[in-house]
């Protein structure tokens, strides 16, 4: 990979990270407020509680797993390419 | 006076500490010949991923994750813990957004250290002289603050005194960050993150215990403490304080340079890959955890606020009351380590922008230069000389730990953000621009923060991020863009073919 090549990945990488901290943000909010109103209770817990915390846990988990799969490419950090 | 029996524990982590950073300076005798400062402060670029994620993890995470948020939890209820878990993105997101490139950057110019990118990027003496002076401000604020956070915790759980229990940690964090450096940090960051997590949820277990299991102590809170049920507590958690929290220990937390300082000291990709899954995992069980233990101890600490003196105090109590002397010895191994951590990380940043960035530096344009052996001295005198200084102004503590935490906390990422975003992101950028938007910016942070101004009742972080912001587009549309040579470092896609 050439160097500037790396930059343009690494750029796509960062914007794709801003994309899945939103993404975090719109899931804490949609199982936390948005389950506020649930009666249903596990553990004398409500619902939110379970999918607002641990859930968010849960979802930002994945949204790395599928980063680093699938977006974040490897390639060699030092500039050996372009000295040639 | 407390058993000296139940202080074995600590000591033996601490001793266990002071072992792993000799081992590490012995191991990296060799690469300190070579080059004493990229060794020492940066570790020479060799860190794994799940070292770098833990080393990330346990230099955010702090003695108040141990006390001030749990007792936050103890008052406000779940919604305290629903705020608090906005910090499963830190990790992902530093090391997400500026990782590869700062790695990048850093093996192209040779840097060591956030200022060494910032003074590169913006060719600008005056911002780097800056960015060293709010740095050193603000972690010696944050050293001492958790200083004194983690000796009246030990006080009140050992029954020793408050000068031991900081004499005893204070001083032998000194010592192994001196000789670890940067690797030794990692290491031990990496260990404490592990001792955090065990002594979380031994707390978590003796606390059930003693509360009658999970379930039953949720019963009580359920028909006794309804509000703690509700995301907005009935109004103790409003909306304007979660959007605060967001912002404050969230998103702004991407430019903390003792996070970004991390993206050039690891190895390779995978390094980097591997360590954005392992800090988020980690950074949500120990936030997880901790607050949940502060919302248990609803369940046995039953009286008012007023019984217990204050938020602070409610972890200590519920330590002593739920867990055996010897188990309480054990679990003040996690709040200690979550200190020493975040002492280790801050000292050795702050020893290395006062000889690198701005000593070596001020020699370097005299056309001096400082022998290896020269920097060795002094990287190591100045690392022992504000440790200690640190610990002595925590000896006589000032009053209240958790407002100089989030103090330092937003003044660091007011300076940084805009500064280090559009440096790394926005080729048209320039130093007029970057040196207003941190001089302003924390001016107009600190400002509001002292006089307690608020915008529709956010916390000042938004007003110092705002106004920084602004600053950094006014003060750009005065100056001019970078040279190529510069953009060339820090830009190549642009100049492709």
């Amino acid at each position: 990979m050439k160097r500037s090549e790396k930059f343009r990945q690494a750029n796509k990488e960062a914007k794709a990270t801003c994309v899945a901290a939103a993404a975090v943000i719109i899931f804490w909010c949609l199982a936390g407020f948005g389950l506020a109103d649930s009666d249903i209770t596990l553990l004398h817990t409500p619902l939110w509680v379970w999918g607002g915390c641990v859930g968010t846990w849960i979802f930002a988990v994945l949204v790395t797993l599928f980063l680093s799969e699938k977006v974040f490419k490897n390639f060699d950090l030092d500039n050996k390419e372009d000295q040639k | 006076m407390g058993n000296i029996i139940n202080l074995l524990p600590v000591l033996l982590f601490l001793i266990g500490m002071l072992g792993i950073s000799a081992y590490i300076q012995r191991s990296s005798q060799e690469n300190r010949q070579k080059n004493f400062a990229k060794d020492y402060f940066i570790g020479g670029r060799t860190l794994g991923g799940f070292v770098l994620a833990m080393t990330t993890a346990a230099t955010y995470s702090s003695v108040s994750t141990f006390v001030g948020g749990p007792g936050m939890a103890w008052v406000i209820g779940y919604g305290w813990l629903y705020m608090a878990i906005v910090q499963v993105i830190v990790i992902f997101l530093v090391l997400g957004v500026f990782g590869k490139k700062i790695a990048l950057i850093a093996r192209e110019i040779d840097a060591v250290t956030v200022i060494d990118v910032l003074r590169a990027r913006y060719e600008s003496n005056l911002l780097a002289n800056m960015s060293a002076l709010v740095m050193v401000a603000f972690f010696c604020s944050t050293m001492v603050a958790q200083f004194v956070g983690a000796a009246k915790l030990f006080e009140a759980v050992t029954g020793f005194s408050y000068v031991t229990g900081l004499s005893l940690f204070g001083l032998i964090v000194v010592i192994y960050t001196t000789i670890g450096g940067f690797k030794g940090v990692a290491v031990t960051d990496a260990c404490c993150a592990i001792a955090m997590i065990v002594g979380m949820c031994i707390l978590m277990g003796g606390m059930m215990s003693a509360g009658g299991g999970f379930d039953n102590i949720m019963q009580y809170i359920s028909t006794k403490h309804p509000d703690m049920l509700e995301p907005l507590s009935r109004g103790k958690m409003p909306i304007s304080l979660y959007i605060s929290q967001w912002l404050l220990v969230g998103i702004c937390t991407l430019a903390l340079p003792q996070s970004v300082v991390r993206g050039i000291s690891y190895k390779d990709t995978k390094a980097l890959h591997r360590a954005m899954i392992i800090g988020t995992v980690v950074i949500g069980i120990m936030t997880l955890v901790a607050t949940w233990i502060g919302v248990l101890s609803k369940g046995i600490l039953t009286e008012g606020i007023k019984a217990y003196g204050s938020v602070d105090n409610i972890i200590p109590i519920a330590i002593v009351k739920s867990l055996s002397p010897f188990w309480a010895g054990v679990i003040i191994i996690g709040p200690i380590a979550a200190t020493i951590s975040t002492v280790s990380s801050l000292l050795l940043a702050t020893s290395s922008s006062i000889v690198k960035d701005v000593y070596m530096n001020m020699k370097g344009q005299k056309g001096e230069s400082l022998s290896n052996s020269m920097v060795k001295v002094y990287s190591l005198t100045a690392t022992v000389i504000l440790g200690l200084i640190v610990y002595a102004i925590a000896i006589n503590p000032p009053t209240v730990i958790w407002q100089i935490n989030m103090f330092a906390f937003g003044g660091l990422e007011t300076a940084f953000f805009w500064v280090l975003i559009f440096g790394l992101f926005w080729p048209k950028a320039n130093k007029y621009g970057a040196i207003a938007a941190m001089g302003g910016g924390v001016l107009v942070y600190c400002v509001t923060m002292a006089m307690k101004i608020k915008f529709m009742s956010l916390h000042q972080i938004t007003l110092g991020i705002f106004f920084s912001l602004l600053l950094f587009l006014i003060g750009n549309s005065m100056g001019k863009t970078h040279d190529e040579k510069v953009l060339r470092i820090f830009f190549p896609e642009k100049f492709d073919d």
